[in-house]
Protein backbone atom coordinates (compact mmCIF):
# COMPACT_ATOMS: atom_id res chain seq x y z
CA UNK A 1 0.00 0.00 0.00
CA UNK A 2 1.40 3.29 -0.95
CA UNK A 3 1.40 5.65 2.00
CA UNK A 4 2.02 9.18 -0.01
CA UNK A 5 0.20 11.79 -0.43
CA UNK A 6 2.16 14.01 -2.68
CA UNK A 7 3.90 11.69 -5.03
CA UNK A 8 2.47 13.84 -8.20
CA UNK A 9 3.00 17.45 -6.29
CA UNK A 10 5.84 17.89 -8.42
CA UNK A 11 3.22 18.20 -11.45
CA UNK A 12 2.26 21.33 -13.22
CA UNK A 13 -1.53 22.68 -13.27
CA UNK A 14 -3.68 25.27 -12.35
CA UNK A 15 -4.07 23.36 -9.15
CA UNK A 16 -0.45 22.56 -8.42
CA UNK A 17 -0.02 26.58 -8.97
CA UNK A 18 -2.80 27.89 -6.90
CA UNK A 19 -1.13 29.62 -3.47
CA UNK A 20 -1.68 26.80 -0.83
CA UNK A 21 -3.25 29.06 2.02
CA UNK A 22 -6.29 30.16 -0.98
CA UNK A 23 -6.56 26.08 -1.29
CA UNK A 24 -6.67 25.09 1.79
CA UNK A 25 -9.70 27.15 2.69
CA UNK A 26 -11.69 27.20 -0.66
CA UNK A 27 -11.05 23.15 -0.81
CA UNK A 28 -11.93 22.51 2.42
CA UNK A 29 -15.36 24.77 2.80
CA UNK A 30 -15.85 22.93 -0.38
CA UNK A 31 -15.56 19.82 1.50
CA UNK A 32 -18.19 20.58 4.21
CA UNK A 33 -20.23 22.36 1.86
CA UNK A 34 -20.67 18.31 0.08
CA UNK A 35 -21.09 16.94 3.79
CA UNK A 36 -23.81 19.48 4.27
CA UNK A 37 -25.87 18.75 0.96
CA UNK A 38 -28.82 16.29 1.54
CA UNK A 39 -31.06 16.54 -1.46
CA UNK A 40 -30.06 14.23 -3.99
CA UNK A 41 -30.93 16.69 -7.05
CA UNK A 42 -27.86 18.36 -6.06
CA UNK A 43 -25.68 15.24 -6.83
CA UNK A 44 -24.97 16.00 -10.53
CA UNK A 45 -24.06 18.98 -9.81
CA UNK A 46 -21.44 18.14 -6.91
CA UNK A 47 -20.57 15.48 -9.08
CA UNK A 48 -19.76 17.69 -12.18
CA UNK A 49 -17.80 20.39 -9.62
CA UNK A 50 -15.95 16.93 -8.17
CA UNK A 51 -14.97 16.02 -12.12
CA UNK A 52 -13.82 19.66 -12.92
CA UNK A 53 -11.24 19.72 -9.84
CA UNK A 54 -9.83 16.55 -10.31
CA UNK A 55 -9.34 17.31 -14.63
CA UNK A 56 -7.75 21.13 -13.57
CA UNK A 57 -5.47 18.91 -11.44
CA UNK A 58 -4.12 16.74 -14.07
CA UNK A 59 -3.63 14.28 -11.63
CA UNK A 60 -3.82 10.50 -12.82
CA UNK A 61 -6.83 8.38 -12.30
CA UNK A 62 -5.07 5.48 -11.37
CA UNK A 63 -4.40 7.70 -8.30
CA UNK A 64 -8.01 8.12 -7.59
CA UNK A 65 -8.89 4.64 -8.16
CA UNK A 66 -5.63 3.60 -5.74
CA UNK A 67 -6.99 5.79 -3.40
CA UNK A 68 -10.75 5.10 -3.25
CA UNK A 69 -9.86 0.80 -3.06
CA UNK A 70 -9.28 0.60 0.72
CA UNK A 71 -12.51 3.43 2.28
CA UNK A 72 -14.75 1.98 -1.13
CA UNK A 73 -14.33 -1.22 0.72
CA UNK A 74 -16.26 0.39 4.27
CA UNK A 75 -18.64 1.91 1.03
CA UNK A 76 -19.43 -1.77 0.43
CA UNK A 77 -20.06 -2.93 3.97
CA UNK A 78 -22.50 0.03 4.00
CA UNK A 79 -23.98 -0.44 0.76
CA UNK A 80 -24.80 -4.18 1.20
CA UNK A 81 -26.57 -3.53 4.53
CA UNK A 82 -28.36 0.11 4.44
CA UNK A 83 -30.87 -0.81 1.58
CA UNK A 84 -31.86 -3.73 3.07
CA UNK A 85 -32.59 -2.12 6.50
CA UNK A 86 -33.41 1.54 5.40
CA UNK A 87 -37.01 2.63 4.79
CA UNK A 88 -40.46 1.74 3.96
CA UNK A 89 -41.21 1.39 0.38
CA UNK A 90 -40.18 -1.66 -0.93
CA UNK A 91 -38.80 -2.14 -4.32
CA UNK A 92 -37.41 -5.74 -4.12
CA UNK A 93 -38.29 -8.65 -1.62
CA UNK A 94 -36.24 -12.13 -1.99
CA UNK A 95 -37.51 -14.43 0.44
CA UNK A 96 -36.89 -12.26 3.85
CA UNK A 97 -34.84 -9.73 2.08
CA UNK A 98 -36.27 -6.59 0.80
CA UNK A 99 -34.72 -3.76 -0.68
CA UNK A 100 -36.04 -0.47 0.56
CA UNK A 101 -36.50 2.66 -1.94
CA UNK A 102 -35.08 4.85 1.03
CA UNK A 103 -32.36 3.08 1.66
CA UNK A 104 -30.88 2.79 -1.83
CA UNK A 105 -31.83 6.39 -2.52
CA UNK A 106 -29.78 7.06 1.17
CA UNK A 107 -26.77 4.78 -0.18
CA UNK A 108 -26.71 7.10 -3.38
CA UNK A 109 -26.64 10.22 -1.28
CA UNK A 110 -23.81 8.41 1.16
CA UNK A 111 -21.65 7.54 -1.67
CA UNK A 112 -21.53 10.57 -4.11
CA UNK A 113 -20.84 12.68 -0.85
CA UNK A 114 -18.22 10.27 0.09
CA UNK A 115 -16.60 9.82 -3.12
CA UNK A 116 -16.66 13.65 -4.12
CA UNK A 117 -15.10 14.13 -0.93
CA UNK A 118 -12.59 12.00 -1.01
CA UNK A 119 -11.38 13.30 -4.52
CA UNK A 120 -11.47 16.94 -3.16
CA UNK A 121 -8.98 15.73 -0.46
CA UNK A 122 -7.03 13.98 -2.87
CA UNK A 123 -7.11 16.91 -5.07
CA UNK A 124 -6.20 19.12 -2.20
CA UNK A 125 -2.82 17.22 -0.72
CA UNK A 126 -1.74 15.82 -3.92
CA UNK A 127 -1.17 19.03 -5.26
CA UNK A 128 1.14 20.49 -2.86
CA UNK A 129 3.85 19.12 -1.03
CA UNK A 130 2.46 17.49 2.28
CA UNK A 131 5.23 19.66 4.51
CA UNK A 132 3.52 22.97 2.33
CA UNK A 133 0.08 21.86 3.58
CA UNK A 134 0.95 21.74 6.70
CA UNK A 135 2.73 25.26 6.59
CA UNK A 136 -0.19 26.55 5.24
CA UNK A 137 -2.26 25.11 7.83
CA UNK A 138 0.19 26.60 10.71
CA UNK A 139 0.02 29.74 8.88
CA UNK A 140 -3.67 29.82 9.07
CA UNK A 141 -4.05 28.93 12.88
CA UNK A 142 -3.40 25.18 13.19
CA UNK A 143 -1.56 24.45 16.90
CA UNK A 144 2.44 23.96 16.32
CA UNK A 145 1.89 20.91 18.45
CA UNK A 146 -0.77 19.71 15.76
CA UNK A 147 1.42 21.00 13.29
CA UNK A 148 4.57 18.60 14.71
CA UNK A 149 2.38 15.93 14.92
CA UNK A 150 1.05 15.49 12.04
CA UNK A 151 4.13 15.80 10.15
CA UNK A 152 5.98 13.23 12.58
CA UNK A 153 2.88 11.19 11.87
CA UNK A 154 2.99 11.05 8.25
CA UNK A 155 6.64 10.90 8.46
CA UNK A 156 6.48 7.83 10.32
CA UNK A 157 3.38 6.18 8.28
CA UNK A 158 6.26 4.95 5.85
CA UNK A 159 8.17 3.32 8.71
CA UNK A 160 5.17 1.45 9.84
CA UNK A 161 3.66 0.35 6.46
CA UNK A 162 7.72 -0.92 6.23
CA UNK A 163 7.59 -2.64 9.69
CA UNK A 164 4.47 -4.26 8.63
CA UNK A 165 5.60 -5.55 5.28
CA UNK A 166 8.84 -7.11 6.95
CA UNK A 167 6.94 -9.05 9.65
CA UNK A 168 4.10 -10.11 7.31
CA UNK A 169 6.69 -11.59 5.16
CA UNK A 170 8.62 -13.46 7.73
CA UNK A 171 5.33 -14.40 8.80
CA UNK A 172 4.71 -16.09 5.40
CA UNK A 173 8.25 -17.16 5.57
CA UNK A 174 7.54 -19.35 8.29
CA UNK A 175 4.46 -20.53 6.97
CA UNK A 176 1.47 -18.74 7.66
CA UNK A 177 -0.98 -18.21 4.90
CA UNK A 178 -3.94 -16.56 6.61
CA UNK A 179 -6.90 -17.31 4.50
CA UNK A 180 -8.86 -19.71 6.36
CA UNK A 181 -11.16 -18.54 8.81
CA UNK A 182 -9.90 -19.49 11.89
CA UNK A 183 -9.11 -18.45 15.57
CA UNK A 184 -5.34 -18.72 15.06
CA UNK A 185 -5.79 -16.77 11.90
CA UNK A 186 -7.26 -14.13 13.56
CA UNK A 187 -5.24 -14.08 16.35
CA UNK A 188 -1.64 -13.93 14.28
CA UNK A 189 -2.58 -10.34 12.76
CA UNK A 190 -3.64 -9.33 16.51
CA UNK A 191 -1.12 -10.16 17.59
CA UNK A 192 1.08 -8.45 14.24
CA UNK A 193 -1.27 -5.29 15.01
CA UNK A 194 -0.16 -5.11 18.94
CA UNK A 195 3.38 -5.61 17.93
CA UNK A 196 3.40 -2.94 15.95
CA UNK A 197 1.92 -0.55 18.78
CA UNK A 198 4.73 -1.26 20.92
CA UNK A 199 7.30 -0.46 18.80
CA UNK A 200 5.67 2.29 17.57
CA UNK A 201 5.70 3.66 21.29
CA UNK A 202 8.75 2.59 21.84
CA UNK A 203 10.26 4.18 18.84
CA UNK A 204 8.48 7.35 19.53
CA UNK A 205 10.15 7.60 22.63
CA UNK A 206 13.28 7.57 20.73
CA UNK A 207 12.51 10.18 18.41
CA UNK A 208 11.24 12.47 20.98
CA UNK A 209 14.86 11.98 23.39
CA UNK A 210 16.31 12.85 19.74
CA UNK A 211 14.15 16.38 19.71
CA UNK A 212 15.10 16.86 22.53
CA UNK A 213 18.26 16.91 22.02
CA UNK A 214 18.67 18.96 19.34
CA UNK A 215 16.36 21.42 20.88
CA UNK A 216 12.63 20.99 20.70
CA UNK A 217 10.38 22.88 22.81
CA UNK A 218 12.95 25.24 23.39
CA UNK A 219 12.82 27.55 21.32
CA UNK A 220 9.69 28.31 18.73
CA UNK A 221 11.66 27.00 15.65
CA UNK A 222 11.85 29.83 12.96
CA UNK A 223 8.83 29.34 10.38
CA UNK A 224 8.67 32.34 9.01
CA UNK A 225 6.64 31.66 6.18
CA UNK A 226 8.27 29.96 2.99
CA UNK A 227 5.11 29.92 0.87
CA UNK A 228 4.52 31.96 -1.88
CA UNK A 229 2.58 35.21 -2.38
CA UNK A 230 -1.47 35.38 -2.96
CA UNK A 231 -1.59 36.90 -6.33
CA UNK A 232 -4.90 37.64 -7.72
CA UNK A 233 -5.56 34.64 -9.65
CA UNK A 234 -5.34 32.50 -6.11
CA UNK A 235 -7.59 35.11 -4.73
CA UNK A 236 -10.35 35.05 -7.74
CA UNK A 237 -10.14 31.29 -7.15
CA UNK A 238 -10.45 31.37 -3.82
CA UNK A 239 -13.60 33.63 -4.19
CA UNK A 240 -14.79 31.91 -6.70
CA UNK A 241 -14.82 28.16 -4.96
CA UNK A 242 -16.32 29.93 -2.00
CA UNK A 243 -19.47 31.18 -4.27
CA UNK A 244 -19.61 27.35 -5.39
CA UNK A 245 -19.78 25.83 -2.02
CA UNK A 246 -21.88 28.62 -0.79
CA UNK A 247 -24.37 27.63 -3.62
CA UNK A 248 -24.49 23.89 -2.93
CA UNK A 249 -25.21 24.98 1.22
CA UNK A 250 -28.43 27.28 -0.31
CA UNK A 251 -29.51 25.65 -3.00
CA UNK A 252 -29.54 22.42 -0.60
CA UNK A 253 -31.71 24.54 2.27
CA UNK A 254 -33.90 26.27 -0.74
CA UNK A 255 -34.80 22.77 -2.23
CA UNK A 256 -35.50 20.83 0.91
CA UNK A 257 -37.96 23.95 1.72
CA UNK A 258 -39.12 23.88 -0.91
CA UNK A 259 -38.80 27.15 -2.06
CA UNK A 260 -36.93 26.21 -5.08
CA UNK A 261 -38.28 23.59 -7.46
CA UNK B 1 50.27 2.42 30.31
CA UNK B 2 47.47 2.01 32.85
CA UNK B 3 44.61 0.17 32.48
CA UNK B 4 42.66 1.21 35.58
CA UNK B 5 40.75 4.02 35.43
CA UNK B 6 42.17 7.20 37.47
CA UNK B 7 39.82 9.10 39.75
CA UNK B 8 38.70 12.36 39.50
CA UNK B 9 39.18 14.07 42.73
CA UNK B 10 36.88 16.76 43.15
CA UNK B 11 39.02 19.21 44.55
CA UNK B 12 41.17 19.45 41.25
CA UNK B 13 38.50 20.58 39.32
CA UNK B 14 37.96 24.54 38.93
CA UNK B 15 41.52 24.77 41.38
CA UNK B 16 44.04 27.17 39.72
CA UNK B 17 46.76 25.99 37.69
CA UNK B 18 44.48 23.35 36.62
CA UNK B 19 43.24 22.80 32.77
CA UNK B 20 39.34 22.74 32.72
CA UNK B 21 38.20 19.38 31.97
CA UNK B 22 35.59 19.61 28.83
CA UNK B 23 33.31 16.66 30.98
CA UNK B 24 33.57 16.17 34.76
CA UNK B 25 31.71 13.34 35.87
CA UNK B 26 31.87 12.16 39.67
CA UNK B 27 29.87 9.56 41.33
CA UNK B 28 27.54 8.61 38.83
CA UNK B 29 24.71 6.13 39.50
CA UNK B 30 21.67 5.26 38.30
CA UNK B 31 19.46 2.12 38.20
CA UNK B 32 16.23 1.95 35.86
CA UNK B 33 12.85 1.49 37.96
CA UNK B 34 12.72 -2.08 39.59
CA UNK B 35 16.02 -3.18 37.80
CA UNK B 36 19.52 -3.48 40.08
CA UNK B 37 21.35 -0.52 39.44
CA UNK B 38 23.59 -0.30 36.29
CA UNK B 39 26.07 2.38 36.36
CA UNK B 40 27.65 2.74 39.91
CA UNK B 41 29.56 5.31 41.21
CA UNK B 42 31.10 6.18 37.80
CA UNK B 43 34.29 8.84 37.20
CA UNK B 44 34.95 10.19 34.33
CA UNK B 45 36.92 13.00 32.68
CA UNK B 46 37.40 14.41 29.51
CA UNK B 47 40.06 16.87 27.88
CA UNK B 48 39.20 19.16 24.86
CA UNK B 49 40.27 17.21 21.69
CA UNK B 50 40.07 13.62 23.44
CA UNK B 51 38.64 10.52 21.24
CA UNK B 52 37.64 8.51 23.81
CA UNK B 53 35.90 4.82 22.41
CA UNK B 54 33.44 3.51 24.85
CA UNK B 55 33.57 -0.52 24.64
CA UNK B 56 32.16 -2.96 27.26
CA UNK B 57 29.29 -6.26 26.59
CA UNK B 58 25.72 -5.55 25.87
CA UNK B 59 23.88 -4.33 28.76
CA UNK B 60 27.12 -2.71 30.46
CA UNK B 61 25.13 0.64 30.11
CA UNK B 62 27.01 2.66 27.61
CA UNK B 63 23.73 4.07 26.27
CA UNK B 64 22.65 4.58 29.13
CA UNK B 65 25.64 6.49 30.31
CA UNK B 66 25.06 8.79 27.09
CA UNK B 67 21.68 9.32 27.53
CA UNK B 68 22.54 10.79 31.07
CA UNK B 69 25.74 12.57 29.83
CA UNK B 70 23.12 14.54 27.55
CA UNK B 71 20.89 15.38 30.27
CA UNK B 72 17.73 12.96 28.65
CA UNK B 73 18.17 10.87 32.15
CA UNK B 74 18.55 12.07 35.24
CA UNK B 75 21.29 10.27 37.67
CA UNK B 76 19.94 8.88 41.16
CA UNK B 77 23.14 10.23 42.58
CA UNK B 78 26.51 12.08 40.73
CA UNK B 79 27.46 15.10 39.04
CA UNK B 80 28.06 16.04 35.34
CA UNK B 81 29.53 18.69 34.57
CA UNK B 82 29.44 20.62 30.95
CA UNK B 83 32.56 23.18 30.34
CA UNK B 84 32.64 24.49 33.91
CA UNK B 85 28.59 24.05 34.00
CA UNK B 86 26.65 21.29 35.42
CA UNK B 87 24.64 19.31 32.84
CA UNK B 88 20.97 20.19 34.07
CA UNK B 89 18.45 17.06 33.25
CA UNK B 90 15.78 18.27 31.02
CA UNK B 91 17.63 21.05 29.80
CA UNK B 92 19.07 21.54 26.06
CA UNK B 93 22.44 21.66 26.14
CA UNK B 94 23.58 22.47 22.12
CA UNK B 95 27.54 22.01 23.48
CA UNK B 96 26.72 18.06 23.49
CA UNK B 97 25.19 16.32 20.72
CA UNK B 98 24.39 12.77 20.42
CA UNK B 99 24.19 10.79 17.14
CA UNK B 100 22.22 7.89 18.01
CA UNK B 101 22.65 3.86 17.04
CA UNK B 102 19.56 4.16 14.82
CA UNK B 103 19.42 7.44 12.85
CA UNK B 104 16.48 6.60 11.23
CA UNK B 105 15.30 7.62 15.52
CA UNK B 106 16.83 10.83 14.45
CA UNK B 107 15.92 11.69 11.36
CA UNK B 108 11.78 13.06 12.03
CA UNK B 109 11.79 15.70 9.22
CA UNK B 110 9.99 15.07 5.71
CA UNK B 111 13.08 16.68 3.94
CA UNK B 112 17.19 16.18 4.84
CA UNK B 113 17.66 19.90 4.67
CA UNK B 114 14.83 20.11 7.43
CA UNK B 115 15.97 17.79 9.45
CA UNK B 116 19.41 19.19 9.62
CA UNK B 117 17.93 22.83 9.92
CA UNK B 118 15.81 21.39 12.89
CA UNK B 119 18.68 21.73 15.65
CA UNK B 120 19.70 25.87 14.65
CA UNK B 121 16.05 26.64 14.57
CA UNK B 122 15.95 25.89 18.00
CA UNK B 123 18.60 28.09 18.80
CA UNK B 124 16.65 30.82 17.91
CA UNK B 125 18.96 31.86 14.85
CA UNK B 126 18.30 33.88 11.83
CA UNK B 127 17.00 32.25 8.61
CA UNK B 128 20.67 33.22 7.44
CA UNK B 129 22.65 32.17 9.94
CA UNK B 130 20.63 28.74 10.05
CA UNK B 131 20.82 28.02 6.10
CA UNK B 132 24.60 29.11 6.47
CA UNK B 133 25.25 26.15 9.30
CA UNK B 134 22.84 23.80 7.21
CA UNK B 135 24.93 24.42 4.04
CA UNK B 136 28.28 23.55 6.21
CA UNK B 137 27.30 20.47 8.02
CA UNK B 138 25.46 18.97 4.90
CA UNK B 139 29.10 19.55 3.36
CA UNK B 140 31.34 18.36 5.65
CA UNK B 141 29.34 15.19 5.63
CA UNK B 142 29.57 14.99 2.06
CA UNK B 143 25.70 14.75 1.61
CA UNK B 144 24.64 18.22 0.30
CA UNK B 145 23.66 16.63 -2.54
CA UNK B 146 20.83 14.78 -0.60
CA UNK B 147 19.37 17.51 0.80
CA UNK B 148 15.91 18.15 -0.86
CA UNK B 149 15.51 13.98 -0.39
CA UNK B 150 12.97 12.42 2.34
CA UNK B 151 15.05 10.73 5.06
CA UNK B 152 13.39 7.24 4.51
CA UNK B 153 14.43 7.14 0.81
CA UNK B 154 18.16 7.03 1.77
CA UNK B 155 20.58 4.23 2.59
CA UNK B 156 22.10 3.32 6.00
CA UNK B 157 25.16 4.87 5.67
CA UNK B 158 23.08 8.15 3.85
CA UNK B 159 20.98 8.26 7.07
CA UNK B 160 24.35 7.73 9.37
CA UNK B 161 25.75 11.28 7.79
CA UNK B 162 22.80 13.13 7.61
CA UNK B 163 21.97 12.45 11.00
CA UNK B 164 25.62 13.64 12.05
CA UNK B 165 25.05 16.47 9.86
CA UNK B 166 21.67 17.12 12.38
CA UNK B 167 23.80 17.45 14.95
CA UNK B 168 27.13 19.30 13.70
CA UNK B 169 24.70 22.05 12.56
CA UNK B 170 24.15 22.67 16.33
CA UNK B 171 28.03 23.60 16.85
CA UNK B 172 28.87 20.56 19.23
CA UNK B 173 31.95 20.77 21.33
CA UNK B 174 31.13 16.86 22.12
CA UNK B 175 29.91 14.71 20.05
CA UNK B 176 28.28 11.23 21.05
CA UNK B 177 28.62 8.30 19.36
CA UNK B 178 26.34 5.21 19.87
CA UNK B 179 27.10 2.34 17.55
CA UNK B 180 27.91 4.65 14.69
CA UNK B 181 29.18 1.91 12.27
CA UNK B 182 26.26 -0.36 12.93
CA UNK B 183 24.44 -1.88 9.67
CA UNK B 184 27.11 0.07 7.43
CA UNK B 185 28.55 -1.74 4.44
CA UNK B 186 32.32 -2.11 4.44
CA UNK B 187 32.50 1.57 1.92
CA UNK B 188 30.24 3.58 3.70
CA UNK B 189 32.24 2.22 7.35
CA UNK B 190 35.42 2.88 5.93
CA UNK B 191 33.77 6.94 4.95
CA UNK B 192 32.34 7.36 8.34
CA UNK B 193 36.72 6.46 9.67
CA UNK B 194 37.79 9.10 7.95
CA UNK B 195 35.03 11.30 9.08
CA UNK B 196 35.80 10.97 12.34
CA UNK B 197 39.64 10.75 12.22
CA UNK B 198 39.13 14.03 10.85
CA UNK B 199 36.60 15.76 13.11
CA UNK B 200 37.97 18.90 15.21
CA UNK B 201 35.07 18.06 17.80
CA UNK B 202 35.53 16.00 21.06
CA UNK B 203 34.47 12.36 20.34
CA UNK B 204 32.81 9.52 22.97
CA UNK B 205 32.18 6.76 21.19
CA UNK B 206 30.44 3.24 21.85
CA UNK B 207 31.53 0.49 19.64
CA UNK B 208 31.27 -3.06 19.33
CA UNK B 209 33.34 -2.49 16.06
CA UNK B 210 36.69 -2.63 18.21
CA UNK B 211 38.67 -2.23 14.48
CA UNK B 212 37.08 0.93 14.37
CA UNK B 213 38.10 2.20 17.73
CA UNK B 214 41.96 1.36 17.19
CA UNK B 215 41.44 3.77 14.19
CA UNK B 216 40.01 6.44 15.51
CA UNK B 217 40.18 6.60 19.07
CA UNK B 218 42.96 7.92 21.89
CA UNK B 219 41.99 6.73 24.90
CA UNK B 220 39.29 3.38 25.55
CA UNK B 221 37.24 3.33 28.51
CA UNK B 222 35.94 -0.60 29.16
CA UNK B 223 32.85 -0.29 31.07
CA UNK B 224 31.15 -3.55 32.66
CA UNK B 225 29.03 -4.19 35.40
CA UNK B 226 28.63 -0.26 36.09
CA UNK B 227 32.09 0.32 36.30
CA UNK B 228 34.42 1.84 33.98
CA UNK B 229 37.11 -1.09 34.36
CA UNK B 230 39.61 -0.13 32.07
CA UNK B 231 41.09 3.22 30.94
CA UNK B 232 43.99 3.94 28.63
CA UNK B 233 45.34 3.60 25.16
CA UNK B 234 43.54 1.70 22.59
CA UNK B 235 46.19 -0.72 22.35
CA UNK B 236 46.60 -1.18 25.95
CA UNK B 237 43.48 -1.72 26.98
CA UNK B 238 42.27 -3.72 23.98
CA UNK B 239 45.39 -5.87 23.89
CA UNK B 240 45.25 -7.03 27.43
CA UNK B 241 43.70 -10.25 26.78
CA UNK B 242 42.82 -11.55 30.26
CA UNK B 243 40.84 -7.85 30.82
CA UNK B 244 39.13 -8.00 27.83
CA UNK B 245 37.88 -12.01 27.98
CA UNK B 246 37.29 -11.05 31.83
CA UNK B 247 34.25 -8.53 30.04
CA UNK B 248 33.25 -10.71 27.99
CA UNK B 249 35.11 -9.14 25.42
CA UNK B 250 38.48 -10.24 22.90
CA UNK B 251 40.66 -8.85 21.67
CA UNK B 252 40.50 -7.28 17.82
CA UNK B 253 42.21 -9.15 14.85
CA UNK B 254 45.07 -6.42 14.45
CA UNK B 255 46.02 -7.06 18.17
CA UNK B 256 46.34 -10.76 18.40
Amino acid sequence: MNLTLDAYAHRDSPLHRWEPRCKLVALLVLLFAFAFVRDLRLLPAMLLVTAGLYAASRLPAALLLSRLRYPGMFLLLFALLVPLLVGSTILLKIGPLALYREGLLFLLLVATRFGAILTVSIVLFGTMPFLTSVRALRALGLPEILADMTLLAYRYLHELGRDLRMMQTAMRLRGFQGRAFSPRNLRMPAALVGSLLVRSYARSERVYQAMILRGYGHESACCASTLVPVTRPDLMALVGTLLVATGFVVGDVLLRTGALV
Amino acid sequence: MSTQPPQPTPAAEGAPGVAPHLLYVTGLSFAYPGRPGLLRDLHLTLQPGERVGVIGPNGAGKTTLFMLLCGVLTPDSGMIRLLERPVTPGTFHPEIGMVFQNPDDQLFCLSVWDDVAFGPQNLGLSRAEVAARVEAALTTTGVRHLAERPPQQLSGGEQRMVAIAGVLALHPRLVIYDEPSANLDIRSRRRLIQFLQASPETLLLASHDLELILEVCDRVLLLDAGQIVGDGRPYVVMGDAALMAAHGLERPATLL
